[in-house]
């Protein structure tokens, strides 16, 4: 059976086009996804049923009492984390909150490692963008910016930008200019128009330069910046006030790099100084497939993006104290439940030492890095395959994943509400 | 079965015209009943003035735009935060609340139906997400047609039918309730930077003028016999002199429909702007409403401004572009492909400033101008103008002339030379003010068929109990006591539960949604028509199976089906 | 009145503990005040030894002074403090003096981030180090200190000043990367190096007696100036930012 129209859980693209041949229980094959997404969905071999350690080995589990267990440990915290959040859907991300906010413990998604310098920008100058379409139907400039989507997010150029087509535009690709900002030659930038590249280090600098360059004061720019000549810099700029529609778009390279939200904040106020003289909008390369969708509803629900304590009662937001890196590097959290995210394998030695010590409860469908680090890992439906829900794409367009077969896990929603549930009752007692 | 009795309750009921009658209010499984056995709930009102659950006919509380202000404003987060309490959830912010505060505090005021200003229909999932975390208000969403691609085509063809059916198809399929017009052609054209100057200037590309767009989507919304009228937000909003753009656009509009406006204005205030700058500024609001008395086919709400600070949303992505560059603080925009747009900026009105002085005052004069309640609704276009929480103030305003004379007092001292309010002397009554915040709503919005705004048998039982009883009071004098009044109620009340006591909301809720599905003939069904079809697929970038609201978002759905004329 | 409180020597447990029922007007009712570790609320007397000496009618005249092995996961001790002292014989934790207005706060060991956050007046003191966003804002950038002054003996982290409004902030170590960010008025002095000050700058003055390493390509050199006895090179700018602040720095680096 051929399913059309599916959505792709895999990264910001969130792309919706994709046919799935489907047979029984399984995938047999993809169509029209990129490598990344047709990996995911044609899935791999799943934990079959709930696992407790049990001294050094492990044994299997019901359901039942792998909730159980779950709630007594979260609400016998002092200061319980729960983290990740990003790969699954957004019903289970408000479950999340809830249950946040009745263990008065930590929520934290994996912003916190990726675009969360992005968010905090925008909270200090705002966000100047638009949806994916309006991209793909008028810029004649784009800009990618410390990010390599041929790489991480194969189909963005083929969807959105570049290749794509365009209602304004006579013929798309060659009507489009792309400029691709980074310190290495990537593989986006041999498809460049002007490939700009940078010291490490240096974006702010040359972002700075920029806003500069396009007030028309071009005086103190030295004659190089970062590794730029000010010849090519300004001739960045003029490309930039000549275009009709200009669209930028960033990735980790300019977030990860030294000053990180500091360097998403000078693009972006390069951008809104552009639109005094034409129209310019920037966007952040999201990259797994919903977790702007954990800031969505993080945000309508508790006033705050990410890494939000509810320790105190009432919400606090303060990324570098209420965020799970800097609160497993110090030891600051006496448990914790990952759902969504694979944290063993991306955080820092300190967070994993700190991770083996406390009791930690996984909901994941696969056996991953973080395996090695619970006490309890659930195997739970992945959204986008056997269970449904909503995910945001990268420009905040929610979409909501289909469910293509039917097994016999429970969604990540349905286990935490049971937790939830159960949790409730502990209170009312 | 549930039963409820209100005893000794001083009702106001402008949709049945009662005017302050004392009488008992039964209540049964939600709805108003004649009489309930000895079995019921009592409550005794003690004479408390009682009117129906107060209704917002335009307010930003969900959606993409609205959840903007909040993640770009962790500073107005931390302005309102309160702790999980009973079956209240932690709430955060001050002028843009999560959706729980948002919820609780509207409740508190007694208000139990919401209408969601804007919403681009591609984004219209993450409304309903929101309207499910709004528990304790019913709640509908406007959509926005202002930037349609396909409508200004249909247009530009003269084919009014078919822009009749592309707004047929598109409430239907992302369950919309009404028709929104933000900046007509103005959204397209900031697509590319531009704005549209007058409702004659065309909009690039598409050749259509803002006149044009108003008047045939006008007329294509009374084809669909949908409930309520096309609610516009003029062109040229917050642009001195503009109030000749707002009477120009008003003289555009018939009269269509005899049981309700055929057109509703919003937040009428920043567009009642004389002058030719910033210098000369002042307010107009008096041809305004001069206006608006004469054509009963015109709804307007006041869109009134109060001191301090607070976060400006609105699809119109011009303004607040302009907006930003007159106060340099943070800006956000968000373009919605096909379809419309978004700014978001907070600002800080200021007594100081004569330009907010002014703005102040017009808001006010324009709802004692307007003669009859049933044509200026009571807004701050929340929180545009002002946090919600503001409407005791402002109904304590429009009640007393010695309060507005004090405020008048602190706020610039030239004001009186730009504005006619020191002058009026009218001080709006009870019976007024209870039509200006939810009779006068459901008429406009054309729900009170649907049993909302009034308190006859059958009707849904909303009810806001306000610990006031008018004898005692003198509005005009006991301003304070107004305020105090209307910001708690002492009970309120949403199908025949008690959801609200004093401030403290006790129950989880269970809302409904309310939306329409005009009913088409097969030649005006978008859903099968090959051109409409073919420009979805190529020109958005969702696919047009995946782009309609699923019925898993909404609680408890209440469809308006309505025979379309086409 | 003299109040020392000493902290217990506890078990492994690294979590914050939440004191800001710590300031000195709270103690002329009493010592029976409430901590908070992770979401459990303790009384004062679960953490600390705590002893009182004398009798004040106001704040000025009450003296805290805390001491003990675990005080860098002490948080928001001096929160809101309007007068009095405050001695932290040894290292403190986050958010120290955050939005103090008045009195003085004195830290003989380091302290954590946002030390000083959001002041308005008031004096702090700091003989170590001071870790990042010290004397900074909150998120959502607007103004940050806007009087008072804090003083740090040896180094700071990045974000030094962020947001500042008024106010002085000395540090006579080496700052980090980005002090000063946004600046828009009162005062920072570093005594040491620091890399690419007063970024985006609108306002205010920022002295470098040290070294500006990356110094940022948009600010506009006038010339050498004399200032307490030194010769120091007079920048303005942040022209990205349409900004008339002054910089002064004893030398300087491009990124080229």
């Amino acid at each position: 059976m051929i399913v059309k129209d599916v959505v792709c859980p895999f990264c910001g693209c969130l792309c919706d086009d994709i046919e799935v041949e489907v047979e029984g229980n399984r995938v047999i094959s993809v169509g029209n996804a990129c490598e990344l997404g047709t990996t995911k969905l044609v899935g791999e071999e799943r934990m079959k049923k709930p696992i407790l350690r049990d001294g050094g080995e492990w044994r299997e589990i019901t359901y039942d009492e792998a909730v159980q267990r779950s709630a007594d440990i979260l609400t016998s915290a002092e200061r319980p984390l729960l983290y990740g959040w990003s790969g699954t859907h957004g019903e289970a991300q408000c479950v999340g909150v809830h249950m946040a906010e009745l263990v008065r413990g930590v929520i934290d998604n994996t912003s916190s490692v990726c675009h969360g310098p992005s968010i905090l920008a925008i909270q200090e100058v705002g966000h100047p963008g638009c949806t994916l379409g309006v991209v793909k139907n008028r810029a004649d400039l784009v800009i990618y910016w410390g990010s390599n989507p041929i790489d991480a997010h194969p189909r963005h150029l083929s969807r959105y930008t570049y290749y794509a087509d365009g209602f304004f535009l006579e013929n798309a690709f060659r009507d489009r200019k792309i400029i691709v900002v980074d310190i290495r030659k990537t593989e986006t930038a041999n498809v460049a128009d002007e490939f700009l590249q940078i010291e490490p280090g240096g974006d702010y600098a040359v972002l700075s330069a920029l806003r500069a360059l396009v007030r028309g004061k071009p005086e103190t720019i030295p004659k190089t910046v970062a590794g730029i000549t000010r010849e090519q810099l300004i001739r960045v700029a003029d490309l930039c006030k000549e275009a009709k529609f200009g669209a930028v778009f960033f990735g980790l390279g300019l977030t990860m790099t030294q000053g990180k939200y500091k360097n998403i904040r000078n693009a972006i106020e390069l951008v809104s100084e552009l639109n005094r003289h034409t129209k310019f909008t920037i966007s952040a390369m999201r990259g797994h497939y919903n977790v702007y969708g954990s800031n969505e509803v993080n945000t309508w629900m508790t006033g705050y993006p990410y890494g939000i304590d509810y320790s105190r009662g009432i919400a606090f937001y303060n990324p570098g104290e209420t965020t799970a890196v800097d609160i497993l590097a110090r030891k600051e959290c006496d448990a914790a439940l990952i759902i969504g995210s694979d944290p063993a394998a991306h955080f820092p030695r300190r967070c994993l030492e700190h991770l083996a010590d406390i009791p930690v409860i996984q909901l994941d469908p696969y056996p991953n890095a973080t395996t090695a680090f619970c006490n309890i890992q659930i195997p739970v439906a992945v959204t986008g395959i056997d269970a449904e829900g909503t995910a945001y794409r990268m420009d905040g367009v929610p979409i909501r994943t289909r469910k293509i077969l039917t097994t016999d896990y429970p969604s990540d929603e349905e286990i935490l509400s049971r937790m939830y549930a159960l949790m409730q009752e502990e209170q009312e007692r | 079965m549930s039963e409820l009795l209100i005893k000794n309750a001083c009702v106001i009921d402008p949709l049945r015209g009662i005017n302050a009658e004392t009488m008992d209010i039964a209540i049964r499984d939600g709805r108003i009943v004649e009489e309930v056995s000895s079995a019921a709930e009592v409550i005794d009102a003690h004479g408390a003035l009682t009117l129906p659950g107060g209704i917002d006919s335009h307010t930003h509380i969900c959606g993409t735009k609205v959840n903007f202000g909040r993640y770009m404003s962790p500073e107005d987060m931390r302005a309102g935060r309160t702790s999980r309490c009973g079956p209240m959830h932690a709430t955060s912010g001050y002028s843009v609340p999560t959706t729980y505060g948002n919820s609780y505090r509207y409740s508190a005021m007694g208000y139990t139906t919401l209408l969601e200003g804007a919403m681009a229909p591609l984004e219209a999932r993450h409304t309903h997400e929101e309207f499910l975390y709004t528990p304790l208000q019913d709640t509908m969403a406007n959509a926005l047609f202002d930037g349609n691609w396909g409508i200004m085509e249909a247009i530009r063809d003269d084919d009014t039918k078919r822009v009749a059916a592309i707004i047929a198809w598109t409430l239907q399929a992302v369950k919309a309730f009404a028709v929104k017009l933000t900046n007509p052609g103005g959204t397209e054209a900031w697509q590319w930077g531009k704005n549209v100057s007058c409702i004659r200037d065309p909009v690039p590309y598409f050749e259509v003028t803002p006149a044009e767009i108003i008047t045939s989507i006008v007329e294509a919304n009374e084809l669909l016999g949908l409930p309520h009228s096309v609610h516009l937000h003029c062109n040229n909003l917050g642009t001195p002199g503009n109030y000749t753009c707002t009477l120009g656009t008003l003289g555009l509009i018939p009269d269509l429909n005899p049981k309700r406006q055929t057109l509703y204005a919003t937040h009428v205030q920043f567009h009642a702007y004389g002058g030719s700058g910033w210098k000369d500024f002042c307010s107009k609001s008096e041809p305004i409403a001069r206006f608006v008395n004469m054509r009963p086919q015109i709804v307007i709400d006041m869109g009134q401004v109060m001191f301090g600070r607070t976060t400006t949303m609105t699809a119109d992505g011009p303004m607040e572009f302009n907006l930003y560059r007159l106060h340099h603080d943070k800006w956000s925009n968000h373009d919605v492909e096909l379809e419309t747009g978004s700014g978001i900026i907070p600002v800080l009105y200021r007594r100081k400033n004569l330009v907010n002085s002014i703005m102040w005052a017009i808001g006010l004069e324009l709802a004692l101008l307007t003669e009859s309640p049933w044509q200026c609704m009571l807004t701050t276009d929340n929180p545009n103008g002002a946090p919600f929480v503001k409407y005791p103030e402002i109904i304590a305003l429009l009640m007393s002339k010695k309060y507005r004379d004090a405020e008048f007092a602190t706020i610039h001292p030239d004001t009186g030379s730009r504005v006619p309010l020191p002058a009026i002397e009218r001080e709006l009554d009870w019976y007024e003010i209870a039509v200006m915040t939810r009779a006068g709503q459901a008429r406009a919005l054309g729900i009170q068929d649907l049993g909302k705004g009034h308190l006859s048998l059958g009707a849904e039982a909303d009810v806001a109990i306000y610990p006031i009883r008018i004898d005692d009071v003198d509005p005009s004098v006991d301003y304070e006591k107004v305020i105090e009044a209307f910001s708690r109620t002492e009970y309120t009340i949403k199908r025949g539960r008690i959801v609200s006591r004093k401030g403290d909301c006790i129950v989880d809720g269970n809302n409904a949604t309310f939306w329409v599905r005009p009913k088409v003939s097969d030649d005006y069904d978008m859903g099968k028509d090959p051109d409409f079809i073919k420009k979805f697929d190529r020109y958005y970038t969702v696919r047009m199976r995946n782009y309609p609201v699923q019925d898993e978002y909404v609680n408890r759905s209440r469809c308006i089906e309505t025979e379309a004329e086409i | 009145m003299k109040v020392t409180l000493t902290m217990k020597p506890v078990a492994r447990s690294f979590i914050p503990i939440e004191a800001e029922s710590i300031i000195p007007k709270n103690f002329l009712s009493g010592t029976d005040l409430s901590v908070w570790r992770g979401n459990r609320e303790l009384s004062l007397d679960d953490i600390f030894s705590v002893s009182v000496e004398g009798e004040a009618d106001n704040p000025e005249d009450v003296e805290i002074v805390i001491s003990g092995d675990g005080l860098f996961r002490l948080k928001r001790v001096g929160e809101y403090m309007d007068g009095g002292k405050i001695t932290i014989l040894g290292d403190i934790g986050m958010h120290c003096g955050n939005f103090m207005s008045g009195g003085t706060i004195e830290i003989h060991g380091s302290a954590d981030g946002w030390l000083g956050r959001e002041m308005a007046g008031g004096t702090i003191l700091c003989r170590g180090d001071a870790a990042d966003y010290c004397a900074s804002g909150y998120r959502g950038g607007r103004k940050g200190m806007t009087g008072g002054a804090v003083e740090v003996f040896g180094r700071t982290g990045d974000f030094l000043a962020e947001n500042i409004a008024g106010g002085i902030v000395t540090v006579h170590g080496d700052a980090g990367d980005m002090a000063g960010a946004e600046m828009r008025d009162g005062t920072l002095i570093i005594h040491g190096d620091c890399s690419r000050p007063a970024a985006n700058m609108k306002g205010g003055s920022c002295y470098i007696y040290g070294t500006a390493h990356a110094l940022l390509p948009t600010f506009k050199k006038i010339g050498p100036v004399r200032h307490e006895g030194q010769t120091l090179i007079r920048f303005t700018g942040d022209i990205a930012n349409r900004g008339k602040g002054n910089l002064f720095v004893k030398d300087y680096k491009y990124l080229d």
